[in-house]
């Protein structure tokens, strides 16, 4: 073997030599680094509550921007869904009202019940004889001593046989009246047996339905426009928060980076700052919203708009999933702002 | 503990290398200064140990660890094994002394209990125990870089690097300072020093480096002073001086 091929070979064991030793060496390095996440992570934690403190004013800022933009999250929410659900209350309201002449038996309205069935749109009859009229008219007015003083038993008589023998009908579609009013119109028995001085009754409360069902969705749409505009100034405001305090700190970030202060190390606490202002915005919007509905609820039932869909869920322990949606949502625009901001402004750290 | 074999380094834009062909070792528990005029490449030089910035060429070897295995994710914990002290300290202004001490060992994962027992040594060490509750800016300039320094030894690190660390002191904080870091250096640490100060180089007759426009012009083992007003200009190629570095590339030559 030549002297330039021995001193290839020393030189190439020299190589491999120092590169198992570096290996080694940043492999012991990276377990040492390893073993002590759990106490870096907490640490993390409390160099960004402290950031949080040193911002406190610009920190405020952004969480009071973040928790409007939840609370008119929650807002469009709910007024999507108690439109919604008002627009379906009423139109679970409607009835078709057929009057038939007074004394109708009650086996000529199950064959006339039997005749409408047949079609496809009907969701429930509900049939009843003038006496079941009557009954249903003294129920209904059992607390008037007024009203119930004056019927004796002879004004009784007259009045089952002055009142109407009714079929009610709900109905799957309320813009598709058309054939049932085709039978109750054609059908012999139906024309045999209605009280020509009382007309059915359709479409009732179709214009406030449509109304109300616009509405719904001018909340909805409106409301989602303006939460996202709200989310966009949220991450602005939190990103430009970031951005400020890093070029504050743009020196002690250098100098961390010196030290071997890992990435994580340096770009935690801008994370956890920002999502201490999410978790406290969301924990503000959570408590506005809920007193806000609880102050509104009583309001809103009062002009028959229905709320109980959300009643339910905050008067349930559902309340506490609301909370931590808030609080998850809140910290969720909180880190994804910082990150942007991060990832932007610490690139090269 | 450091070796630097043929290491060359020219910044996009500039028409000579901050480094050109630089080939310097440096023994365990050795203090060196590293001298030179501005622009003559200590900066870069204390940059590539630090891995702030990587050669275009050359091997660094530093503490058994070849840099270029050193990748992006294990710059922490490389940079953890140096200490490292500033010419302008560095502290966090909004930490008191003994929080800046302490959080050198925080991001090493150290405990609350290690560091708890670790900093008050340390601040005893720079003589600076009594002050460990003042913010940087309660402190003088030379208090403030004995936190520095006390920051960078916490971690008992083998190789301590100073950029011009007396450059913003007087001459009687300067001694104190200098007279810290030999002392650092008697406990066992390898010491690299940059500065201008011809006083503190003389009086203290270590290594000394000499830097002149990327090379290494002069490097006297032992008793070395200052004299860089005398330093050769380099000659291209310059072969300033014969270090393990060198022999390792003419070896390579060979090849």
């Amino acid at each position: 073997m030549t002297n330039e091929a021995k001193s290839g070979q020393t030189k190439a064991a020299k190589e491999q030599r120092l590169k198992s030793i570096s290996k080694k060496g940043l492999k012991t390095m990276q377990k040492n680094r390893n073993r002590h996440v759990v106490r870096n992570k907490a640490r993390v934690v409390k160099y960004g509550t402290k950031s949080f403190g040193r911002n406190i004013w610009l920190s405020t800022a952004a969480t009071v921007v973040m928790a409007i933009t939840l609370i008119i999250l929650f807002v469009t929410v709910v007024a999507s869904v108690i439109l919604t659900n008002t627009a379906e209350m009423m139109k679970d309201k409607i009835d078709i009202t057929i009057y038939f002449k007074p004394n109708t038996s009650q086996e000529v309205l199950d064959e006339l019940e039997g005749r409408i069935s047949s079609d496809p749109n009907i969701k429930t009859v509900d049939t009843s004889t003038s006496e079941q009229e009557y009954e249903k008219f003294l129920k209904e007015n059992e607390n008037s001593d007024d009203i119930l003083e004056v019927i004796d038993s002879e004004m009784a008589a007259v009045m089952v046989a002055k009142m109407q023998a009714t079929m009610r009908i709900k109905v799957y579609n309320v813009d598709n009246l058309n054939s049932i009013k085709q039978i109750v119109e054609t059908d012999e028995l139906f024309t045999a047996n209605t009280d020509k001085e009382m007309a059915p009754t359709y479409d009732v409360n179709q214009a406030e339905i449509n109304t109300i069902t616009s509405w719904a969705r001018i909340a909805r749409t409106g409301g989602i426009i303006l939460a996202i505009v709200f989310l966009v100034i949220s991450i602005l405001i939190i990103f430009s928060t970031i951005r400020m305090a890093i070029f504050s700190r743009r020196e002690e970030i250098y100098m961390m980076n010196l030290v071997g202060a890992d990435k994580g190390f340096v770009r935690g606490p801008f994370l956890v700052e920002a999502e201490i202002c999410g978790v406290i915005a969301g924990v503000v919007a959570g408590i506005v919203s809920y007193f806000g509905f609880e102050f509104m609820s009583p309001k809103l039932t009062k002009y028959g708009i229905d709320v109980s869909q959300i009643n339910s869920i905050l008067e349930s322990n559902q309340l506490v999933l609301v909370f931590l949606v808030f609080i998850v949502a809140g910290a969720l625009i909180g880190r994804i702002s910082a990150r942007l901001a991060v990832h932007k402004y610490l690139r090269k750290t | 503990m450091i070796l630097l074999d043929s290491v060359t380094k020219k910044y996009a834009g500039d028409t000579e290398p901050a480094l050109d062909d630089v080939s310097l070792h440096i023994e365990p528990n050795e203090f060196v200064f590293l001298v030179g005029k501005s622009g003559a490449g200590k900066s870069t030089l204390m940059k590539m140990i630090t891995k702030e910035e990587n050669p275009d060429s050359g091997k660094i070897i530093i503490g058994g660890i070849d840099l270029d295995y050193v990748k992006k994710r294990h710059i922490p914990g490389y940079r953890r094994r140096l200490g490292v002290v500033f010419q302008d300290f560095k502290l966090l202004p909004r930490r008191t002394v003994y929080e800046n001490v302490a959080f050198a060992l925080e991001i090493a994962g150290m405990s609350g209990k290690d560091i708890r027992r670790t900093v008050p040594k340390v601040l005893e060490l720079v003589d600076l125990a009594d002050q460990a509750k003042k913010f940087p800016h309660q402190l003088s300039g030379g208090q403030q870089q004995r936190v520095s320094i006390a920051r960078s030894v916490a971690r008992q690190p083998k190789i301590l690097i100073a950029d011009e660390p007396t450059a913003n002191l007087d001459k009687l904080t300067t001694k104190e300072i200098i007279d810290l870091l030999k002392k650092i250096n008697d406990f066992g640490t390898t010491i690299l020093v940059t500065t201008h100060n011809e006083g503190i180089v003389n009086n203290l007759q270590k290594r000394v480096v000499t830097l002149k426009n990327g090379k290494i012009v002069d490097d006297q083992k032992t008793g070395g002073v200052y004299k860089l007003d005398e330093a050769p200009a380099p000659k291209r190629p310059a072969r300033a001086v014969q270090t393990p570095g060198h022999a390792l590339k003419t070896r390579r030559k060979v090849i």
